[in-house]
């Protein structure tokens, strides 16, 4: 039988980890209790999480975004400051589960049950953003790509938490996040990709593309930033950013489709989200609203 | 471990074992069974029921997490007399067919024209999307969550 301890603190929550061995953080529940129910995991201790408010909330200070760990992914989808300014994030969030489960679910429980398919990774990577770990030796932060170790594996510590994630967002950068799905709601990205474009007026300043469920980890494709910056939208650049992430691209085949579809998928999904992406920057998207999932939108001339 | 909640405006104390999940705590032991033993990993959405004013899938929610909350029901939206809006635009639809999924279907309805959604097809199917039917009778439950939220604006 499980226990369930509930911590009023952070530094208690953290001594509680440390004191039970094998004690489960329990943010959401909507993966801890899937698992239980299931049988994929058996912890004889609970520590819920859900008490500490500090944990909780988004914070925008200049161009600094602070998502608190135990934020709900509903209150980062209908959050207008975070649409504004990191579109992918929201837009990324919007698609998860369903309503029900984005009111239960957490950005910190998101990523740390480190799906490679979750929503949350790509949007996060394309604005560099880093996680503020706390532990019983204190507090570290690391870049987000640093806490996924594989499939359901982060770097964590034993006795460690993601308290918070933090990444900059200034005016000039637009982002974007698609996904390929059999179904539309309640289901796993078969493909998830985000890109940001940053730019000076017209001109490139960087471009970020990062991929969901097409490796055993969500990942940054190496080489956007030198084939797209320092000119102007190229509709055959951004269409070589997808032949690259698709190249960059080990996915496995299951039921949302085979290695190779995949992979066609990326390539497809990468220029669209880059030119969504590149339009949010340069301003010609209205602000806070969300993309087509697949993407098909008129190209930017 | 005990907790203290609301349930549709009475309290309520119970000990609850570590993973007894707000679905066995409404069912089991205070009877309250119009809330649906669906599927039990949150894909269905016939146990929706509202948790602080939002909808969530009781099937995944640990009981261990509620104390201090407030718990909606079907039992708990529908007046002494009659019924409540949404269920009577139900009725009026024809928007339940073997009637299963109908009490999540509801609830999910209720939290999403209290969100002052517009009266939108698209975003009324996004906002039950997380509620199957399996008789597939979505067209005429969308009709009827249209037809409420047009009464509650006009």
């Amino acid at each position: 039988m499980v226990e369930v301890l509930i911590p009023g603190t952070l530094a208690e929550a953290l001594g509680m980890l440390a004191d039970r061995e094998g004690a489960v953080p329990l943010a959401g529940g909507t993966d801890v209790l899937l698992d239980m129910r299931t049988g994929r995991s058996d912890p004889t201790v609970l520590v819920d999480m859900s008490r500490l408010d500090g944990l909780r909330g988004v914070g925008i200070d200049g161009d600094l975004v602070t998502i608190g760990a135990m934020t709900s992914i509903r209150t980062i989808e209908r959050d207008a400051e975070l649409a504004a300014r990191s579109t992918a994030v929201p837009e990324a969030a919007h698609v998860l589960g369903s309503v029900q489960i984005r009111v239960m679910a957490t950005l910190g429980g998101n990523l740390c049950h480190a799906t490679p398919s979750a929503e949350m990774p790509p949007p996060l990577l394309v604005h560099g953003a880093e996680v503020d770990i706390a532990g019983p030796d204190g507090g570290r932060t690391v870049p987000l790509a640093d806490l996924f170790a594989g499939p359901g594996a982060t770097t964590l510590d034993p006795g460690e938490l993601v308290a918070a994630v933090r990444y900059p967002a200034p005016s000039n950068l637009g982002s974007c996040y698609l996904r390929q799905t059999v179904r539309w709601s309640m289901d796993l990205a078969g493909v998830g990709v985000a890109a940001s474009v940053a730019v000076d007026g017209d001109r490139i300043t960087t471009a970020t593309v990062a991929l969901g469920a097409v490796a055993p980890t969500p990942f940054v494709v190496g080489g956007v930033a030198d084939l797209m910056a320092d000119d102007p939208w190229d509709p055959e650049r951004a269409g070589e950013a997808g032949r690259m992430a698709a190249a960059a691209s080990s996915p496995i085949s299951d039921a949302r489709g085979s290695a190779d579809y995949r992979c066609s998928v990326v390539a497809a999904l990468v220029p669209r989200a880059l030119g969504i992406a590149y339009r949010r920057a340069i301003g010609g998207w209205p602000v806070g609203r969300f993309s087509p999932t697949n993407g098909l939108v008129e190209e930017p001339a | 471990m005990r907790i203290e909640l609301m349930v549709n405006g009475d309290p309520v104390s119970r000990l609850v074992e570590g993973s007894e999940s707000l679905l066995d705590l409404l069912r089991n032991d205070l009877g309250l069974v119009g809330t649906k033993w669906g599927c039990l990993t949150g894909d269905c959405g016939a146990c929706t029921v509202l948790v602080n004013s939002e909808p969530v899938v009781s099937c995944l929610k640990a009981c261990a997490q509620l104390d201090g909350s407030t718990v909606t029901t079907i039992e708990g939206l529908t007046p002494t007399h009659g019924l409540s809006d949404l269920q009577q635009a139900f009725v009026d639809h024809f928007a339940t067919q073997c009637g299963f999924c109908t009490p999540g279907m509801i609830m999910a309805a209720e939290a999403l024209v209290n969100s002052g959604v517009p009266a939108d097809e698209a975003a009324i199917r996004e906002g039950l999307s997380g509620n199957l039917c399996r008789c597939t009778g979505y067209n005429k439950i969308v009709d009827a969550v249209m037809s409420v939220i047009e009464q509650r604006n006009a």
